[in-house]
C-alpha cells in the first residue's frame, strides 16, 4: 500500500517544553488512521504541523511524495490535504451554504458547483438550514458543516481533529458511520479522537502518542489488547 | 493593556497643559496649576471611561472609533470655545521664574518628572492592594471578579491613570509650548507608532521601542533635518513590523528563553 | 458576468431595487436640465468622495482591514495629477496624467500593504499604521513651502498648496476642448460612478468576493481551505486604495488646487465617518449615505466648518454606541423586512 503522509523525526518545542519529539507517523493511501493519547500528548500539536500552522523545530514531513516540511498551509491545502479543527471554525456570520460554497468554488466550474452544494448539504443532513448563519446551528451540526467543508476541497487525505467533541453519543455513531461511509469510497483519513468507543467503531489503524512521543502503533486490535496502552490511556477512559 | 485603544488620549494631554495654563492666568503659582491640571485629566478620564469606554472593552477598533470621535469633538468644540487665538496668550513664558537658564533648567524638570511619574506608577501597580487587584484583572478579569475584585471600578481607575498620566505631560509641557486645541494629534503618530513597535509589554516592549524610535529620529533630524525625521522613523517602523512581527517586547521575551 | 451583479454579498437583489436604481439614474442624468450650474457643479464635487468611501468599505466592510490611510492615498494621487498635469501639459495628456496618479496610489498601496501584510499587522495596528503614513505625509508636503520643493515645473508650495494645473480636458475637434468643469464634470463622475459601483458588485459577487469575506470572518479558516490570504488582502488593499486615489486626481482636477489639510487629520477621519455611519457592510449604502452626508455637510460647513466637525465626532461615536452596523443598513433591512411582510400578508 502507498503512503500518502509521512512525518520523519518531526519535532516542535514551545520555549524549551516539547511538545512533539522525532515522531515518525505515516498513513497509507485508503485507511482510516486514528491518533490517540492523553490530554497533552501532543496530538493536536502534531496536527497543525502536519497542516502547516505550525513550522517543526526539527524533522521533515512529506505528502504524496513531495517534501511539504517548509510548504504554508494554503499550499499543502492545494496539493489535497484538508483539515477540521478542533474547535469548530466555520464562518460564523456567514450562511450555511456559503460557507460550503467558498470551500467547493476552489476547484468545481461554476455549472457543476449548484449540483455539489446540493449533494453535500443532503449529505451533511444541513439542506432545510442552509439559509441559517452557520453560527446559528448546533454545535453538533457545526462539527458536520466543517467536515463537509473539508470534504468539499476533494482531498487526496482529511486530518480530523476530535470531529466528535461535545457530541451526543448518536450524533457521534452517526458521524462514525459518515466516515466510514466515506472511506468506503476511498477516502484516507487522519483521525485524533478521544472517545474509544468512537475509536473502536472507525478505526483500522492506531498511533498512539504519550509525552510527544509515539508510545506504541498497530492495527486497532493489537492495540487494543496492550496492556501498556490500557496503562497510560484506556485506563483513563473508564471513569466518563 | 486593557483591550482598547484610545484616540482622545492627546486630549487629554490637551486638558492637562489647557487647565495648567489657565490656572496660572488666573494667579495660581506654576506647580499648583501644574497639579491642578493633572486632577482634572484624571478625573475627566474617569468620566469617560464610564460614559464611553466601558462598553468597548476587548473590541478595539470599535474602541478606537468611538475615541476618534470624541477627540473630533473635543478638538473642533475648543475651537469653536476658546479659538486657536488662546494660543498666544496661553504661553505663561513671564510667571514660570528660572533666571537666565531658565530654558535648560525647565528641560531637567520635565526630565525629572518623567522618571517621578515612572517611578509612581511602578509603585501603584507593583506594591499597592490596587495595582494587585489591577494585574489581576488585566490577566482574567471573570476570575478577579470571582475572587471579589471590583472589576468596573479598577478598570475605571486605570484609565483615570492613564489620562492623568496624559495631563501631566500635557501640563509639563504646557509652559514650553503654544497651546492649540489640535496639540493633542502632534502626539498621536508619535505614541502609537511606538506601541506598535513596543509590542504588547509595557516596560519591555514600549521603552525600549520609543528609546530606539528618539535615537533614530534625533539622528536623523540633526543629519536631515526634521522632515527626514518623520519619514526615515516611519521607514524604520515598517521595516521593523515586517522583521519583528511582534514587536520589540516579543523579540526580547523570545530572546530572553 | 451580469449574473453577478446580485448575490449575497450586496443588499438590494429583486427587481423592486433595480427599478429603484434606474429611477435615481434617471434623476441623476436628468438633473442639470434643471439645476443651476453652480449646484451641478456642487453635486459633481461631492461625487468625487464617493469612489474613496466605496474603496473603504471594500476594505474595511468586506475585507475586514480598516485602512485609515485612504487620504493618504488621495493625496498621493492628487498631488500626483498635479505635478504631472503641469509638467506633461495640457489637453489629452491630462488624462494621462489622471491614469498615472491613480497608477501611482495603487502602486505606493502594493508598497505599504506588502509591508503590513507580510508583516501581519492585522485589525487596530492596521489602521493604526496607515493613519501614521498618512499623517507623516501631511506633514511633509505641509513643509514644502520653499522653492526647492519642485518636480519639474510644479511648486509643492506648502500649506498654500499646489496649484495651476489644468483641469481634465480632451481637444475637441475644431480646435477647441472640452473642459471638465460643471456639468461635464458631473457626467463624468456619475459615468465613473456607475462603472466603479457595478464593477465591485461584480467582484464581490464572484469568487473574490466570497474569499475576502471569508477572510474578514476567520483568515486562519480561509488559508485551510486552501486560498493565500495575503494575496487576497493585499489585491483588496490596492483596489480600496486606488479608489481613493481615483478620488484624489479629480479632486485636484475639480478644483485646481490641493492643499495637506486633505491628507492630515481631520481629513482622514471622513471616509470612515460616511463609511461607517452608512454602513460598511454594504456598497449601495455606503454609496446612498455618503452622498446624503456630502450634502448635509455642505450646508453645515458653510455656517461653521467647527460645527460640522464636531457633528462628525458625534456622528462617529453615536453609531458606534447605538448602530455599529450602521444607519443606513439598518433602514434598508427594516425596509426590506416591511416589503416582504407586505408581500407575504395578502397571501
Amino acid at each position: 500500500m502507498a503512503e500518502i503522509l509521512q512525518t520523519a523525526q518531526v519535532s516542535k518545542t514551545f520555549g524549551g517544553l516539547a511538545a512533539v519529539s522525532d515522531v515518525d507517523i505515516s498513513v497509507n493511501e485508503g485507511e482510516i488512521h486514528c491518533l490517540i493519547g492523553p490530554n497533552g500528548a501532543g496530538k493536536s500539536t502534531l496536527f497543525k504541523l502536519v497542516i502547516g500552522t505550525y513550522l517543526p523545530s526539527g524533522g521533515s514531513i512529506s505528502f504524496r511524495g513531495e517534501n511539504v516540511t517548509q510548504r504554508r498551509p494554503y499550499e499543502r491545502v492545494k496539493r489535497g490535504m484538508s483539515i477540521k479543527m478542533q474547535t469548530p471554525s466555520v464562518f460564523k456570520e456567514l450562511p450555511v451554504r456559503q460557507n460550503i460554497h467558498i470551500a467547493l468554488q476552489h476547484h468545481i466550474g461554476r455549472a457543476a458547483l449548484a449540483r455539489e452544494e446540493e449533494r453535500l448539504l443532503t449529505l451533511l443532513e444541513l439542506a432545510p438550514d442552509a439559509t441559517k448563519p452557520a453560527g446559528a446551528l448546533s454545535h453538533g451540526q457545526q462539527q458536520w458543516l466543517e467536515i463537509g467543508m473539508a470534504l468539499a476541497l476533494k482531498p487526496a487525505l482529511m486530518l480530523l481533529d476530535e470531529p466528535t467533541a461535545g457530541m451526543s453519543p448518536e450524533e457521534t455513531f452517526r458521524t462514525g458511520e459518515l466516515i466510514k461511509q466515506l472511506n468506503a469510497d476511498g477516502m484516507t483519513m487522519l483521525i485524533v479522537e478521544h472517545d474509544m468507543a468512537f475509536v473502536r467503531q472507525i478505526a483500522q489503524r492506531v498511533t498512539v502518542m504519550h509525552f510527544g512521543k509515539v508510545f506504541a502503533r498497530g492495527a486497532i486490535g493489537e492495540i487494543l489488547a496492550d496492556p501498556r496502552v490500557a496503562e497510560i490511556y484506556l485506563g483513563k477512559t473508564h471513569e466518563h | 493593556m486593557m483591550g482598547v485603544i484610545n484616540m482622545a488620549h492627546g486630549e487629554f494631554i490637551m486638558c492637562g497643559a489647557y487647565v495648567t495654563v489657565g490656572l496660572v492666568h488666573g494667579g495660581l503659582p506654576l506647580p499648583l496649576a501644574q497639579l491642578c491640571g493633572v486632577i482634572a485629566a484624571g478625573l475627566v478620564g474617569v468620566l469617560v471611561e464610564m460614559t464611553i469606554v466601558r462598553r468597548f472593552y476587548k473590541r478595539p477598533l470599535d474602541s478606537l472609533l468611538a475615541t476618534w470621535g470624541l477627540s473630533l469633538v473635543v478638538t473642533q468644540g475648543m475651537l469653536i470655545l476658546v479659538g486657536s487665538s488662546l494660543a498666544g496668550i496661553g504661553t505663561p513664558e513671564g510667571s514660570f521664574k528660572v533666571g537666565e537658564y531658565s530654558f535648560s533648567t525647565y528641560r531637567l524638570v520635565l526630565f525629572g518628572g518623567a522618571i517621578a511619574a515612572l517611578a509612581v506608577i511602578y509603585f501603584i501597580f507593583m506594591r499597592t492592594r490596587f495595582g494587585v487587584h489591577a494585574r489581576a484583572t488585566m490577566q482574567n478579569p471573570q476570575m478577579a471578579q470571582a475572587l471579589g475584585v471590583k472589576v468596573g471600578r479598577v478598570y475605571a481607575i486605570s484609565f483615570g491613570i492613564g489620562a492623568a498620566l496624559a495631563g501631566f505631560c500635557g501640563a509639563l509641557y504646557a509652559p514650553t509650548m503654544t497651546l492649540i486645541p489640535t496639540m493633542g494629534a502632534t502626539f498621536i503618530v508619535e505614541s502609537f507608532v511606538t506601541v506598535v513597535v513596543g509590542g504588547a509589554n509595557v516596560l519591555l516592549g514600549t521603552a525600549p521601542a520609543g528609546a530606539l524610535l528618539a535615537i533614530i529620529r534625533t539622528s536623523l533630524n540633526a543629519w536631515e533635518g526634521q522632515i527626514i525625521g518623520q519619514i526615515g522613523m516611519l521607514i524604520a517602523v515598517i521595516l521593523i513590523i515586517r522583521i519583528l512581527p511582534e514587536g520589540v517586547s516579543g523579540f526580547l521575551t523570545r530572546r530572553q528563553r | 458576468m451580469f449574473k453577478l451583479l446580485n448575490g449575497p454579498q450586496t443588499l438590494g437583489n429583486g427587481r423592486a431595487f433595480w427599478i429603484c436604481f434606474f429611477l435615481v439614474l434617471i434623476i441623476a442624468l436628468a438633473y442639470p436640465f434643471f439645476a443651476d450650474s453652480y449646484d451641478v457643479g456642487n453635486f459633481a464635487y461631492f461625487l468625487i468622495w464617493v469612489f474613496m468611501a466605496l474603496g473603504l468599505c471594500l476594505m474595511w466592510g468586506y475585507g475586514g482591514m480598516l485602512s485609515f490611510g485612504q487620504t493618504f492615498f488621495f493625496g498621493i494621487a492628487g498631488y500626483s495629477y498635479g505635478v504631472l498635469a503641469i509638467n506633461l501639459g495640457g489637453g489629452g495628456m491630462t488624462f494621462v496624467a489622471l491614469g498615472l496618479a491613480i497608477l501611482l496610489a495603487a502602486l505606493s498601496a502594493l508598497i505599504l500593504g506588502y509591508f503590513m501584510i507580510w508583516g501581519r499587522v492585522g485589525g487596530v495596528f492596521f489602521g493604526i499604521v496607515t493613519l501614521s503614513a498618512t499623517l507623516v505625509l501631511a506633514f511633509f508636503v505641509g513643509q514644502t513651502a520653499g522653492p526647492e520643493w519642485r518636480v519639474g515645473e510644479a511648486r509643492l508650495n506648502g500649506y498654500n498648496g499646489m496649484k495651476g494645473m489644468e483641469p481634465l480636458n480632451i481637444p475637441w475637434f475644431g480646435g477647441e476642448s472640452i473642459y471638465f468643469e460643471g456639468s461635464s464634470l458631473y457626467y463624468l463622475a456619475i459615468a465613473l460612478i456607475l462603472l466603479v459601483y457595478l464593477g465591485l458588485r461584480v467582484l464581490l459577487n464572484s469568487r473574490f468576493g466570497n474569499v475576502i469575506v471569508a477572510i474578514r470572518e476567520d483568515p486562519q479558516r480561509a488559508e485551510l481551505l486552501g486560498y493565500d490570504v495575503r494575496k487576497y488582502q493585499l489585491i483588496t488593499f490596492v483596489i480600496g486604495s486606488a479608489l481613493a486615489g481615483l478620488s484624489g486626481a479629480l479632486y485636484t482636477s475639480w478644483g485646481q488646487f490641493i492643499t495637506p489639510s486633505s491628507i492630515g487629520l481631520p481629513a482622514a477621519a471622513m471616509p470612515i465617518v460616511w463609511v461607517a455611519f452608512s454602513g460598511r457592510g454594504d456598497i449601495t449604502a455606503t454609496l446612498i449615505g455618503t452622498f446624503l452626508i456630502l450634502v448635509a455637510f455642505q450646508t453645515i460647513t458653510v455656517h461653521s466648518q467647527q460645527a460640522a466637525l464636531i457633528l462628525m465626532g458625534a456622528m462617529l461615536l453615536a453609531t458606534v454606541m447605538l448602530a455599529p452596523q450602521g444607519f443606513v443598513i439598518g433602514v434598508a433591512r427594516s425596509i426590506g423586512r416591511l416589503v416582504k411582510r407586505r408581500g407575504q400578508a395578502p397571501g
